[in-house]
């Protein structure tokens, strides 16, 4: 009874203790109290600059009659399929041709360093004045392009930002042109790290060129190739650069995807809510986007 | 070296508590006696330096000190919206497009500064006082909340040498609507005859974003008799005929006229400074631009300011008179600005004739003066330079209406969806038959409307 009584007073103290000591990440005295000095500043800055804005956001865009007036409005709804055209697209083509120039960029020379150079230039050039020389390139009657296709061919060129197709077309290649080298670079990393054994072995079975590829490299590369697609996808979703400079939106609204609209309506019609509205109107898609690549990044198997 | 101790740490951070918690009043004093003010910034550097002189000139009579930001139009715009939104406010903010005061006046988040207006009503233009007399929706009446600084309006300017090298002579040019806008189109046949490929008669916004398409549509309606489509009462009049049948002429000339390729191609999608860098590049005979800012750019340029031509408006094909929309800017201060005071008299010292006069003289006179009786005295204004006489005569001395945006906020919201240059833009670029594109028009504007009821008194 004695013990019994011991064992009852003793267990509960024993399990705060424990609780106390995890709680506090087994850190004790004064080395608690540095921890909390250290940790307080960040919580504060992402309360602030993190929770804050978000919850603000969301509060902005909570009202309902906010969506019927945007799903109501016909450029909302040309948005959403140039939304849908821009970054799928957009992203697909410009990550299938990093892939394929990742591998052109691992052959050996000096002269493969200096091209590389050259081709990560649209990456390191500043976004604004590129895309505002794009657009004053594209301008059917005076600009660059249509001017050297008829001092080369002595025909006029497409007004390239007068209909909404080619509008649409010219900022699809301009994204893939800015962002493909830094995709490329990552999916160069990629291949750098597989082991050169693996192609050597794959050699001495008869395994070269496409067939080396499918069985080895693309394999192994799948995880990496996929993280950045849907980095890529979540980047661009609300990425305005591009269509803000180069097309402005326009012709005739024509060309906006849903970061441009949301500005568009926040400044240009005065109403942020509705701005907000259109851009968290992205959220069923991102959400899922983040979740998948979360699980992704989580994954623990040999794949680079 | 001192050692930091866990002791020191606290220490010094309840010292610093303590003295922030003892100080606080001495720094809410001192701010007491500082005005945040947002200005945008000019299209030449002397603009921002007028502003400078000016805010330097009123801290040096008052005491009080201006802590100002001079930023690009648009951004302006954008910060204005982001802030009011917020209510996290500067205490001054100039409003340089005729949508946002009106509408922020609507929702009640702007001060009423008719006490400061009201006393100095004799000294401004007709038109100032109306462009800046706005419906608050929830005290359902009108107010002053722009206080009246500057003037702008459209005139068209000509490169004179293109013309002269088209085939034509200035001293030919029409004085009816129509006449003067055909002229060009000879003219830019001329000059594709002596090789110049890409060289357009008339030049002029048909986009569907920026406010410069809502000057272009409503000057050739006006043109065409309808001026009446939103009355001082904040009506829309879309039954009118009158005005039904000038939205429709308007959308047919301004149609044909691109069609038939007078018009760059490239207007359909232009941004706010496309036009000005094409006119600049001497690819348009003619453009039609808001403010002297054409001709402001090259003031330094010597043979081509001298090149230019700004013209008013011509007169109706009837050979009337026609009157120029005119956009009135000034500041406004938000609600929720902390130093209302010391910003209402900053607005007060800048209103004095003088002042105001020195200031946008400085500004090499790309905004009109609101107040004619010292543009009238001052040679200046009327007369020492071509550009600046055809401008003032423009907004000062011929017959001038407000935009109709102060009349009613719901046309803010119509100018901002650009509705009426969609229904070129259709015309143009889809082939919709110009009746059903005006009468889609109508619609959406009526629409509008009916969010934005105005109480008559």
């Amino acid at each position: 009874m004695t013990t019994a009584s011991v064992i009852d007073i003793g267990g509960p103290a024993i399990g705060r203790q424990t609780l106390w000591r995890y709680w506090r990440g087994n850190l004790k005295g004064s080395e608690y109290l540095w921890a909390l000095a250290f940790v307080v500043p960040y919580i504060g800055v992402f309360l602030t600059f993190v929770v804050y804005p978000v919850v603000y956001g969301l509060w902005l865009g909570s009202k309902p009659s906010l969506y019927t007036d945007l799903f109501s409005d016909p450029i909302y709804q040309s948005t959403i399929v140039n939304t849908i055209l821009f970054v799928g697209i957009g992203v697909n083509l410009k990550m299938f041709f990093a892939l394929m120039l990742s591998g052109f960029f691992m052959r050996p020379g000096w002269w493969m360093k200096a091209l590389l150079m050259l081709f990560v230039l649209p990456w390191a050039v500043p976004l604004l004045p590129t895309f505002i020389s794009i657009h004053w390139m594209l301008n059917g009657e005076w600009g660059l392009i249509n001017n050297v296709i008829y001092h080369l061919f002595h025909i006029d060129g497409p007004a390239w930002l007068n209909t909404r197709w080619f509008a649409l077309g010219s900022v699809i290649v301009a994204h893939i042109w800015k962002w493909m080298p830094f995709w490329t670079i990552i999916l160069l990393a990629g291949r750098m790290a597989i082991p050169q054994e693996l192609n050597d072995a794959a050699k001495v079975d008869g395994a070269t060129g496409l067939r080396s590829f499918l069985h080895i490299t693309f394999p192994l590369l799948a995880n990496l190739y996929l993280i950045c697609t849907l980095l890529s996808t979540i980047f661009t979703l609300g990425d305005f650069t591009e269509v803000f400079f180069i097309t402005g939106g326009g012709p005739a609204n024509s060309t906006h995807v849903l970061a441009t609209l949301g500005i568009r309506d926040a400044f240009d019609l005065a109403n942020p809510r509705l701005g907000v509205a259109a851009v968290m109107s992205a959220l069923p898609v991102m959400i899922p986007l983040v979740i998948i690549l979360m699980r992704k990044l989580r994954t623990t198997e040999v794949e680079l | 070296m001192a050692i930091l101790t866990r002791r020191s740490v606290v220490r010094g951070s309840l010292g610093l508590v303590a003295s922030g918690v003892l100080a606080r009043p001495f720094i809410a004093n001192a701010a007491a006696m500082t005005a945040e003010v947002w200005y945008a910034q000019g299209f030449v550097p002397e603009e921002d330096a007028a502003f400078k002189k000016m805010a330097a000139d009123y801290e040096k009579a008052s005491g009080n000190k201006l802590d100002y930001s001079l930023i690009p139009y648009a951004a302006l715009r954008q910060k204005a919206i982001s802030a009011i939104t917020s209510g996290v406010v500067p205490d001054m903010i100039e409003v340089a497009d005729f949508q946002l005061a009106p509408l922020q006046a609507w929702d009640d988040r702007l001060v009423d500064l008719s006490d400061l207006v009201a006393p100095a009503k004799a000294q401004f233009f007709s038109t100032a006082l109306p462009s800046t007399y706005l419906y608050n929706n929830v005290t359902k009446k009108r107010g002053y909340y722009v206080v009246p600084t500057k003037v702008a309006a459209i005139p068209f300017h000509i490169w004179k040498s293109l013309v002269e090298k088209g085939g034509g002579k200035i001293a030919d040019l029409p004085k009816t609507w129509d006449a003067f806008m055909d002229f060009f189109k000879p003219v830019q046949k001329g000059l594709r005859a002596a090789g110049m490929r890409n060289v357009y008669g008339m030049g002029y916004q048909l986009t569907a974003n920026g406010v410069d398409p809502i000057g272009t549509f409503n000057a050739w309606m006006i043109a065409y008799g309808g001026q009446g489509l939103v009355t001082p009462d904040g009506k829309l009049h879309s039954d009118d005929p009158h005005v039904k049948d000038a939205v429709l002429k308007t959308i047919i000339n301004l149609s044909t006229a691109y069609k038939d390729g007078y018009v760059p191609p490239g207007c359909i999608n232009w941004n706010d400074a496309d036009d000005n860098n094409a006119f600049h590049s001497k690819l348009m005979v003619m453009d039609f631009d808001g403010t002297i800012s054409t001709e402001v750019a090259l003031f330094h340029d010597k043979e081509q300011y001298d090149d230019i031509l700004t013209r008013g408006l011509p007169l109706s094909n009837e050979g009337k008179e026609l009157p120029a929309q005119v956009a009135v800017f000034g500041p406004v201060i938000p609600k929720g600005a902390k130093n209302v005071a010391v910003a209402k008299e900053f607005a007060k010292f800048m209103i004095q004739p003088t002042v105001l006069n020195e200031y946008l003289k400085a500004g090499l006179g790309r905004w009109m003066l609101p107040i004619p009786e010292i543009a009238k005295s001052d040679p200046f204004w009327l007369k020492e330079d071509p550009h600046r006489t055809a401008y003032g005569e423009l907004t000062l001395i011929k017959p001038t209406l407000p935009f109709y945006e102060a009349y009613n906020p719901a046309m803010a919201e119509v100018g901002a969806e650009n509705v009426f240059m969609s229904a070129v833009i259709e015309v143009m670029k889809d082939g919709a038959k110009p009746e059903d594109a005006a009468a889609k028009a109508f619609k959406r504007a009526e629409t509008i409307f009916a969010k934005y009821p105005i109480a008559q008194s």
